[in-house]
Order: C-alpha cells, then structure tokens, then sequence
C-alpha cells in the first residue's frame, strides 16, 4: 500500500514545480488578475489619517506599519490580534526610539520588536488556551478595497490559502519565508533576526519553501 | 432572423469579455506569492488612530535640568 505521506524525492520534485493557486494542480503558482498595489497607495487609510504628535512617527507609521502588521497577520494567523501586536509594537517603538541608536537599519529594529512581541503572545497561556474570533468577517477586513466583488473573494481565498499552509509550518519556517518575503531585508539581517547563521539561513529556506510548496499543494 | 442576431450579439459581448480579462498572475517562487499577498494586506485604519490616542496619552520627556536654567 503506497504511503500517504510524501517521499523526499517527490517534495524535492514539488519544490521546483510552480503550483496552481485556484485548484492546487501543478502548473504555475498563479493568482487573481490584476496588478498588486504599490505600497504608496494607501487605501482606506489615506481617507482619515491619524493626527500624529511627532510628524516623524508619523511618517515611520506610514512607512513600515504595513510589513510589520502583515508579519504579526500571518505569524499569529488571527487578524485581531494582529491588530493589537501592530499598535503595541509601535507604541514600543515609540517608547524606545530614544535608544534606537542606528547600528541596525530601523525596518529591522521594528522586525526585532514584532518577532519578540509575537514569539511572547504565542508562547502565552492565555494564546494557547483560547479560541480565536477570526472570523471571516475579520478576514474581509485585511483585505484592501476594490472595486472587483470576485477579486476580493480570489484574494481572500489566496490569502487563507497561505494562512493555512503558514500555520502548517514550523514557527521557525513561517518566520523566514515570511522575512525572506520582504525584499528590503538581506540574508545578514534575516540571520541577525533570527540568531543564526546566513548559511543556516539558506539551508532552512530551502527546506522551508519544500514544506510550503507540499502543504500548499495539498489544501485546495 | 431577429433572435439570431441578438444571439450573434450575444456570442460577441460573451468573446469580448472573456478576452478582456486580465491574466492570472503567475508566481515563480514561493516569497513571490507570499509578497502578493502582503501587497493585499492593508493595515486597518483603526491601528493608527489608536496608536494615535495611546501616544498622546504616554507621558512628555523630562527636560534636561541645564535646558530648564536656559529657559
């Protein structure tokens, strides 16, 4: 009886076959059509902003809220406490800038402040012993306005789709794929966030995508 | 010859539409996707009026005691 469970050499043949988004066959790794916002089109926040005391926060808010609030999202894997994470860690940021003393570039600083402030959330009692409300109401919310009723619902769907893969992995692997993601971060500044090495950064990178890449293939 | 005509109409409308779809976006890599998705991903515009708030709310710096002499 053949196994259920995929061999190494059929993940290492997964790993460089794109992947079907819509219905998980292999083929490409494909998405809704459409081009992705860039990241000086603010959406729904551009409509009421926040009347900031320091125009300089204000300015970093505006800057790095998105990859911090998208690493909390996908990390926690629950958009409400996501929520939470993103203005605690930026009212520690705020707390601290005094000490912020410039030896690391400020987007890792935040990046070390977030992974710290999730790593202590997740390893809580009460996070461990809840259950979560994110409900797909909640869901609706992180994705950004649009005019398109079945992009919204293919993005949502992507979207949940990669959650579900994320929280299939290891802490350690959703973390990487996760900063590997961020093109502004190197390999140097990935191995300083997460303690290790840049070579052990590599290694675990390319297992990590071969676990994405099984697990994603096989939740359609 | 009325109806065939609207269904021509039809056929042509339905073609028109179906080649003015964009095309799905392909990924080549995994951090591809994952970067899509975190384009599709907007902060909630409640996180910074809270932050807002909790800001004014934390107490001022103290000065310094020689930039108290000077003023």
């Amino acid at each position: 009886m053949p196994s259920p469970f995929p061999t190494s050499e059929s993940l290492r043949a997964d790993a460089s076959k794109p992947v079907d988004l819509i219905d998980g066959r292999a083929g490409k790794l494909t998405s809704p059509p459409a081009p992705a916002p860039s990241s000086s089109e603010a959406g729904p926040r551009s409509r009421q902003r926040a009347a900031w005391e320091s125009p300089e926060f204000g300015a970093m808010y505006e800057e790095y809220s998105r990859p911090i609030y998208y690493l909390a999202l996908r990390f926690l894997s629950d958009p409400t406490q996501a929520e939470d994470a993103t203005h605690d860690v930026f009212l520690k940021a705020y707390r601290k800038l005094g000490e912020f003393r410039g030896e690391a570039a400020l987007r890792t600083w935040l990046y070390r402040i977030t992974i710290n402030h999730c790593r202590n959330l997740l390893q809580t009692w009460h996070r461990r012993n809840m259950v979560t409300n994110a409900d797909d109401s909640v869901w609706e919310t992180t994705v950004s306005a649009t005019d398109n009723p079945l992009r919204v619902l293919e993005i949502k769907e992507l979207g949940q789709r990669i959650q579900r893969t994320l929280d299939a992995l290891s802490d350690e692997y959703r973390l990487l794929l996760l900063l590997v993601a961020d093109e502004k971060l190197s390999y140097n500044e990935i191995a300083t966030l997460t303690e290790q090495t840049a070579d052990a950064v590599r290694g675990k990178l390319h297992r990590a995508r071969k676990a994405f890449l099984a697990h994603f293939q096989k939740i359609a | 010859m009325e109806p065939n005509a609207s269904k021509l109409q039809q056929r042509q409308e339905t073609a028109e539409q179906t080649t003015q779809q964009p095309p799905r976006q392909e990924f080549a890599t995994v951090e591809e996707m994952i970067r899509y998705d975190a384009a599709q991903c907007a902060p909630p515009t409640a996180i910074a009026h809270r932050l807002a708030e909790s800001i004014s709310k934390e107490p001022k710096p103290a000065r310094s005691w020689w930039r108290r002499l000077l003023s």
